[in-house]
């Protein structure tokens, strides 16, 4: 079976500056895959090249078997890649119904349609309550919530979660988690960027290191997690 | 407000009005240019209030429409059934490749408003170098002493201000459906973050250069229009900046934030400046009072006359 997911060779250069060498990995449909590394890894570059924000310099991406790369990021939308950003964007001059209903009329192009997609969404995220709200007033956990419920409104096969849990407290964690957790049931696979270790050993089977730009180390979490080189550099950082 | 109530009301607004004014050729006259004004004003910021496109160059799209119409008559007698797409045309595919231009090479905000302003002044200073378009003189259209309802020429000005109505009322009636639709909520979410707007499924480009297009349709067809009611058009008043700056105090005074916004501010500034001009003692004294009338406005109201409207009666 081909994985729904297929990176060869990826790599991405600001400049002299090469943010990502030859990075490959594949995501299985289904699965729960974490995207591990100290900060300026190129985590988030990878995100961009993959979801098209950024054009790679060379390599292929493939999305069930047809390639991606280089193409805009609303047609790779189209085709079924969602993705939240580690800086939130929400749009401030809309209610969070309204938010939602710009992703949603990427499937249902007319505007009752769309109304009803998005409160669907809303409902299955637990933010029904705050549809009416400006978004401009959300707090932190509450925009989280939103890059969620919009990109979910895309109806992905396959979703980007950049940092979600970061700067969130103990609670709003865990019910973020749970949430990651049931997307799998949902048929959306899901690929994490996080710093919390035992976060990413209880939601990821597998896992890809990046260091400077290049795979470290790629496998079963576990295993990831235990090398000595993983830890090195990864937490060689994250203690400075 | 559904959108066929907002229509309804600027509708039964408009009518009180033209009955309240029709007797009177000067107060018509006021009214009819605060039709045009508001129009162009409503347009515009369809583009940057809704869809985060400052363009300061669409007298550029008046200009088009007015000299189509201008030209046409005068040179070759064509009928406004002639000249009025013809402006349109000329306008949307200017836009067009504007609008390609500027995308393509991802210039927005101030370099958007830059770029537009620069190819309104290309024209401006073209059409005052052109023979055939009287040059900085510009053109006088010719004149019967009879109405000729074919080549809108009318004595009375009420035929004037119906026309100027329809097309007001239809570009509220066209703005309000869209932005009920999804072009609207496209267009504020490319305002409001066109990086997650694209993450999103919205194909920028393409939505950018529809807002466009239809903003600068509207704007020739006001411009035909003024051709056709003046009878007289110049680069001064048809293609020049100032129309362009215009739009935008219109709207910022109005409120930016709602399709309906701008014509509130034309409907307050342009009867305002217009009697202020003709019964002002002093020579430049109108504008000195205009000018302080604008800064009170944008520091009381940032959100402009129809923003602190609507958010009064929301609460
Ligand atoms: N648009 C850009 N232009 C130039 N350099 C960039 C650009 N985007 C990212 N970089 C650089 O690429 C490297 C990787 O950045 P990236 O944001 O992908 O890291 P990250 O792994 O997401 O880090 P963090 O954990 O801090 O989010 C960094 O050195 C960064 O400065
Ligand atoms: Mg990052």
């Amino acid at each position: 079976m081909t994985p729904l997911l297929e990176v060869q060779g990826l790599s991405k250069s600001f400049g002299g500056l090469h943010a990502l060498s030859d990075v490959s990995f594949d995501v299985a449909a289904g699965e729960i895959f974490a995207v591990i590394g100290p900060n300026g890894a190129g985590k988030t570059t990878l995100f961009n090249c993959l979801a098209g924000a950024a054009a790679p310099t060379s390599g292929t991406i493939r999305l069930g078997g047809e390639r991606i790369d280089g193409r805009a990021p609303h047609e790779i939308c189209h085709r079924g890649l969602a993705r939240t950003f580690q800086l939130v964007k929400p749009f401030r001059g809309m209610t969070v119904l309204e938010n939602v209903k710009v992703a949603a009329f990427s499937r249902h192009p007319s505007a009752k349609q769309a109304t009803t997609a998005a409160q669907a969404v809303l409902d299955r995220v637990g933010m029904a309550e705050l549809a009416a709200v400006d978004a401009e007033t959300l707090n932190v956990a509450q925009l989280r919530q939103l890059e969620i419920a919009r990109a979910l409104a895309t109806q992905p096969q396959l979703l980007l979660l950049d940092e979600m849990l970061a700067g969130l407290t103990a609670t709003e964690s865990a019910a973020m988690c749970e949430r990651i957790r049931q997307l799998p049931r949902e048929g959306i696979a899901v690929i994490v960027v996080e710093h919390s270790i035992p976060v990413v050993t209880s939601l990821c089977s597998r896992a890809v290191v990046l260091c400077f730009g290049k795979v470290l180390r790629r496998g079963a979490t576990r295993e990831v997690i235990a090398d000595p080189r993983v830890q090195e550099a990864y937490l060689g950082n994250a203690q400075t | 407000m559904s959108s066929f109530r907002t229509v309804t009301m600027v509708t039964a607004v408009l009518l009180v009005v033209f009955a309240a004014v029709s007797g009177n050729r000067y107060y018509l006259d006021i009214f009819i240019f605060t039709c045009f004004y508001g129009t162009l004003a409503v347009c515009w910021n369809m583009m940057a209030g809704l869809t985060g496109l400052m363009s300061l160059g669409h007298a550029l799209f008046v200009g088009l429409g007015a000299y189509s119409v201008a030209w046409g008559v005068s040179v070759h007698g064509w009928s406004p059934l002639v000249t009025w797409p013809m402006g349109m045309g000329l306008a949307v595919a200017a836009a067009f490749v504007i609008g390609m231009l500027c995308f393509r090479y991802g210039l927005r905000g101030y370099f958007f408003a830059i770029a537009t302003l620069a190819f309104g002044e290309v024209a401006f200073f073209m059409v005052s170098a052109t023979e055939t378009l009287g040059r900085s003189d510009g053109m006088i259209m010719p004149i019967s002493s009879t109405d000729i309802p074919g080549q809108l020429q009318f004595f009375e000005k009420w035929p004037y201000a119906l026309i100027i109505m329809t097309i007001l009322i239809g570009t509220i009636g066209v703005g309000e459906a869209l932005m009920r639709s999804r072009t609207g909520y496209y267009w504020r979410a490319l305002r409001d973050n066109e990086q997650a707007a694209e993450a999103l499924g919205v194909n920028a480009r393409a939505f950018k250069l529809r807002c466009f297009m239809l903003s600068a349709g509207i704007s020739a067809l006001c411009g035909a229009f003024y051709a056709n009611y003046v009878a007289f058009v110049d680069p001064r008043s048809v293609l020049g900046v100032e129309l362009s700056i215009q739009m935008l105090v219109y709207s910022i005074v109005g409120g930016m934030s709602l399709l309906w916004g701008p014509l509130v501010g034309a409907a307050v500034l342009v009867p305002f400046s217009i009697l202020l001009r003709d019964y002002s003692a002093m020579p430049g004294g109108d504008i000195v009072v205009y000018a302080v009338l604008l800064a009170v406005l944008a520091l009381l109201l940032p959100q402009g006359i129809a923003g602190w409207f609507v958010s009064k009666w929301r609460t």
